[in-house]
């Protein structure tokens, strides 16, 4: 009579999976990968720095699109929100900082962690009150609602903007924390904080800093997706998750970490997605386990102590 | 003597509660209970061992599911308590046994991946009911009478309840919770003395587990049913807002916390829709300014001998 | 001397507490000939919260009308916020039942919370009237005579689809909805009946719930070849999955059909064009022609600054129809619960979706029609057009045994 619920069909047999198919899959990959490594990135970025495990950072995320709804209310231009929304999340994310973690570092990362637990409670509601519990929506700017043909597959030309942008985000990151003054000074007081305080740099302040950063580099991971996701109250819980999942696979404060691992997530997620479906909701916990058991540290992370 | 005065007065007014009022308030106070059993097994792991566990609902769900699966077949005691408690244990056992190997934010992060796989197993089950989970769990037999009745079932709950609250007192003051205590304070001095770490730890992650999964398995035989919802890492977090609200490290914290985090939810939310607002100010107060919860403030407030 | 300790003060504090908190609930609990009370069980918090306040909403339009009175008593709307989740849907049902004492229980929106206060309703005798709730199981298996529903089961929507997509679009459909039992229950109705008329289901995919990318699906979707995709997605699902099919350019190759939820009122704003040219089965939409529909929708804007009512606000009103009704019918008698269920049973009205009544072999709903409705862009922006209807479509009510 007819086909048992539950058992999903691949592709009729007599088409095999052409080159074209795969790549495509593989583009699909690429400009998944590349979001969830904006969406991460903050997230490593402040364990590295703060020894913090912000569970709150989904959080920032949903604030991020939901100050991207706004200006576009406003302004109609989602290049304005492209760089307003991680502003403002930014700010939220210092006031944040200062007001709630600041005290708590005497105390050591466990109570901190519990404090940002506490944190999405209030921002969901807070944003529930400000916003409304509408699902809406942040379309993506005139100039990207069409397709492209790259090398015979049609990708949306939103995706290759994704991919272009967070790419150039990856390297802009590098550069500063490698490169730059500031980012020598950043690494020295993660290295040392008692040394570098000594030294004259303002750790307060740079740690503030830091955080206010990773809160806005989630805000603009936000504001990215939006147009793919849309914007709802529910999804700061919902993308704690992936977030998770990257950073431990890439290893919790490894920039280098949180792309390759974002990038292979991407691919292992879409391609299971396409060949293995009804698998996915297990599997990325089983794989996240599998990690933190075999190798804590990820693949570039810090060698336990 | 005073102390036991104290603990009677207790208890006898939780007892006398049915008498009193309707149904309805004393079904709360009996979620409380439920509630508060696991947010103190929780306690055992936070406040003594220093554990903080955001898969303490995966033991939470195993007994609860075990108890829906085998009421309906063998109403006895074995199916209500003692096989939830079995499973619950082993889970923990297995569980503990990978994540113990990891401390601080790996084991936080390692529980909330099992708590997750188990959400994720059971939600898509059909067999255990899928994302509805599985209804119409009939009360057990306790000495062959199904306690069926508010006050049955009240006794009931407060005897099991109040076994395993002694239990975990007790545990707390033998001299395996001393070590625990030493263990929280300072491990690598008590590794240096010589004592197993490790199995101290996955014994006290199994005891919490153990009496979790019996927390579990009233909840389910309190409302006749049970739905994946249990294993999200958010009802772990939960029940460390218990906790904490309460006061980590005091036992008997735990009720408070219970009954706080329960008032809240069900109360506040028929005058205001802030509910959570309130909720996550509140824990957020209270680890900033008063991290010894609410037993610890009114420790300070009262000013008694301790 | 008996020092006061730590313990005996906190016991103490926390027996007041709890004396003290359980008292107000000893004074609700007032005779049966007083007001008519309603009780609701709905979200208001939470991303479902929507739902609840347009249930709601269905409801106070009617009871507003009605002055607040039926039959000398007053109409008291007590609402309680289930947050969609099982323990606390549960919990305030026992509140609204046991507390309360309501004379009629109304709600829920998620089937889980249905599923789990059925036994107690049952037991109870309480008169539960489902507005939204779509489990199949509470007109079939689970049945109970005090169980009424006003809303629809999830295989009322999808089952006249089947045919008339294999008709009217094409027959070979691609499938997918989310990877939960409700998913895969809507799918299988629209599947059985689409078989039944010579269709071919040419590939099947259930991406998880809450998924975010649906690339990979709309890619195979691409590479199957299918000429039309059938869906269930609701809520953030929905959004996320219609934006991304048309991001993907699919709607120029294959044509998106689904259940109704699919491009719902709380959807569409969000999904905004891409929804354009989408055709799905639901009983309702505000651009019904009928009288009762043209008031209704007068009315309802009207008192809610504008807002357009949806399926939801149409399942709200109905329930409160009924509700006056039955109790206009027993005189305002709400102790006979047997009188009750039978003057309900006999319900029927004039409802904005058509003619309402209840299927006495399940106390499900009846729909008067399965509108077919495709988006267009009509004045006052998206909705959903009415372009073709089944009519008389009820539950099929396999392992329901109720006294007829």
């Amino acid at each position: 009579m007819g086909r048992e619920p539950g058992r999903a069909r691949l592709p009729p047999s007599d088409r095999v999976p052409v080159v074209s198919d795969v790549f495509a899959q593989a583009l699909n990959g690429l400009a998944y990968g590349v979001l969830l490594f904006l969406l991460s990135v903050g997230l490593t970025l402040i364990f590295g720095m703060l020894d913090i495990v912000n569970l709150a950072h989904g959080s920032y995320y949903m604030l991020g699109a939901y100050a991207g709804v706004t200006v576009l209310m406003m302004t109609e231009s989602f290049w304005l929100a492209l760089v307003v929304a991680p502003v403002a999340v930014g700010v939220v994310g210092a006031v944040v900082e200062r007001l709630c973690l600041r005290p708590l570092y005497r105390r050591g990362p466990l109570d901190q962690v519990l404090l940002t637990f506490g944190l999405i409670y209030l921002f969901e509601d807070l944003v529930k009150w400000i916003w409304g519990g509408r699902i809406r929506s942040i379309p993506a700017p005139a100039l990207l609602t069409t397709s492209v043909n790259v090398l015979g597959a049609t990708v949306p030309s939103y995706r290759v903007f994704v991919i272009v942008f967070g790419l150039a985000v990856a390297v802009a990151l590098w550069l500063l924390v490698e490169k730059t003054r500031l980012g020598a000074v950043i690494r020295a007081g993660v290295f040392d904080s008692e040394m570098a305080a000594g030294m004259g740099i303002p750790i307060d302040r740079v740690f503030t800093g830091v955080f206010a950063f990773g809160a806005g580099l989630a805000g603009l991971s936000g504001v990215i997706a939006g147009p793919i996701q849309s914007a709802a109250p529910s999804i700061g819980a919902t993308i704690l998750i992936p977030a998770l999942i990257v950073v431990v696979v890439g290893g919790l404060g490894s920039l280098k970490g949180s792309l390759v691992g974002s990038l292979i997530i991407g691919q292992a997620e879409t391609f299971g997605k396409a060949w293995l479906p009804g698998a996915s909701m297990l599997m990325i916990y089983a794989v996240m386990a599998l990690i933190l058991m075999l190798r804590p540290q990820g693949l570039f992370g810090r060698p336990l102590k | 003597m005073a102390r036991a005065l104290g603990l009677a007065l207790v208890v006898a007014a939780v007892l006398a509660f049915p008498l009193s009022v309707g149904p309805y308030p004393v079904k709360l106070v009996q979620e409380i209970l439920i509630w508060g059993i696991f947010a103190m097994s929780l306690d055992l792991l936070m406040g003594y061992a220093g554990m903080v566990s955001f898969g303490h609902s995966a033991f939470f769900g195993i007994g609860a599911y075990t108890a829906a699966l085998l009421l309906p077949k063998w109403p006895g005691l074995l199916s209500a308590l003692g096989a939830p408690a079995l499973a619950a244990a082993l889970g923990a056992l297995a569980i503990g046994f990978f994540s113990i190997r990891v401390g601080g934010v790996y084991f936080i992060m390692l529980t909330l991946a099992f708590s997750q796989m188990f959400f994720a197993l059971t939600f898509q089950n059909a067999f255990l009911g899928a994302e509805d989970g599985i209804t119409s769990v009939p009360r057990p037999l306790v000495f062959g009478v199904r306690i069926s009745s508010l006050g049955a079932f009240h006794l009931y709950l407060i005897t099991i309840v109040g076994a395993a609250a002694l239990l975990l007192h007790r545990i707390v003051r033998s001299p395996f919770g001393h070590v625990l205590r030493g263990i929280h304070d300072n491990e690598e001095r008590m590794q240096a003395v010589g004592y197993p770490v490790g199995r101290y730890k996955l014994l006290a992650f199994v005891i919490a587990g153990t009496v979790a999964g019996v927390a579990g398995s009233l909840y389910t035989q309190f409302v006749g049913s049970i739905s994946p919802d249990a294993f999200l890492w958010t009802t772990s977090g939960e029940a460390l807002l218990m906790v904490i609200i309460g006061g980590t490290g005091t036992l008997n914290g735990a009720w408070l916390g219970a009954a706080a985090f329960i008032l809240l939810q069900s109360l506040v939310s028929s005058y205001t829709e802030r509910w959570m607002l309130i909720l996550g100010l509140t824990f957020v107060l209270f680890v900033l300014f008063a991290p010894g919860g609410i037993v610890g403030a009114l420790r300070g407030r009262v000013g008694v001998r301790s | 001397m008996k020092a006061v300790t730590r313990r005996t003060f906190l016991g103490g504090a926390a027996a007041t507490a709890v004396g003290v908190a359980g008292g107000p609930w000893v004074l609700r609990a007032h005779a049966q000939s007083g007001p008519l009370k309603v009780g609701l069980v709905l979200p208001y918090t939470g991303a479902y919260a929507v739902l609840g306040e347009s249930i709601t909403q269905g409801m106070e339009l009617v009871f507003a009308r009605e002055n607040w009175t039926v039959a000398g008593r007053k109409i008291e709307m007590i609402k309680e916020d289930d947050e969609m989740k099982p323990p606390v849907g549960i919990r305030k049902t026992e509140k609204l039942i046991d507390s309360d004492k309501v004379d009629i229980l109304t709600g829920p929106v998620h089937s889980g919370i249905l599923l789990g206060m059925r036994d107690k309703v049952h037991a109870s005798k309480t008169i539960l009237i489902v507005s939204n709730a779509g489990a199949d199981d509470i007109s079939r298996a689970k049945c109970s005579k005090w169980i009424f529903r006003t809303s629809f089961s999830n295989w009322q929507p999808n089952w006249p689809m089947g045919p008339w997509v294999a008709k009217h679009v094409s027959k070979e459909v691609f499938v997918t909805a989310p990877n939960y039992q409700a998913g895969k229950d809507q799918l299988g109705a629209f599947k059985e009946s689409f078989l039944a008329s010579g269709g071919r289901v040419i590939g099947e995919d259930y991406p998880k719930l809450g998924e975010t990318d649906y690339a990979p699906y709309l890619t195979k979707i691409k590479q199957s070849g299918a000429k039309a995709v059938y869906a269930f997605f609701s809520g953030t699902d929905a959004v996320g999955f219609v934006r991304q099919f048309d991001e993907f350019g699919l709607k120029q190759s294959v044509k998106l059909t689904g259940a109704g939820f699919l491009v719902e009122p709380d959807v569409l704003p969000a999904q905004g064009k891409a929804a354009l040219g989408i055709i799905s089965g639901h009983f309702y939409t505000p651009l019904l022609d009928n009288p009762t529909n043209v008031r209704f929708v007068k009315d309802f804007r009207e008192k809610f600054g504008g807002k357009m009512p949806d399926g939801f606000a149409c399942q709200g009103y109905d329930t409160a129809e009924s509700i006056v009704r039955a109790v206009k019918a027993t005189n305002g008698n709400t102790q006979d619960k047997e009188k009750l269920v039978a003057v309900l049973e006999k319900t029927e009205f004039e409802s904005p979706r058509g003619q309402f009544r209840f299927d006495p072999k399940t106390h499900n709903v009846i729909q008067p029609y399965i509108y077919v409705r495709e988006v267009k862009e009509v004045a006052g922006g998206l909705n959903n057009v009415p372009i073709d209807k089944v009519a008389d479509v009820k539950d099929p009510g396999t392992g329901c045994t109720l006294p007829a």
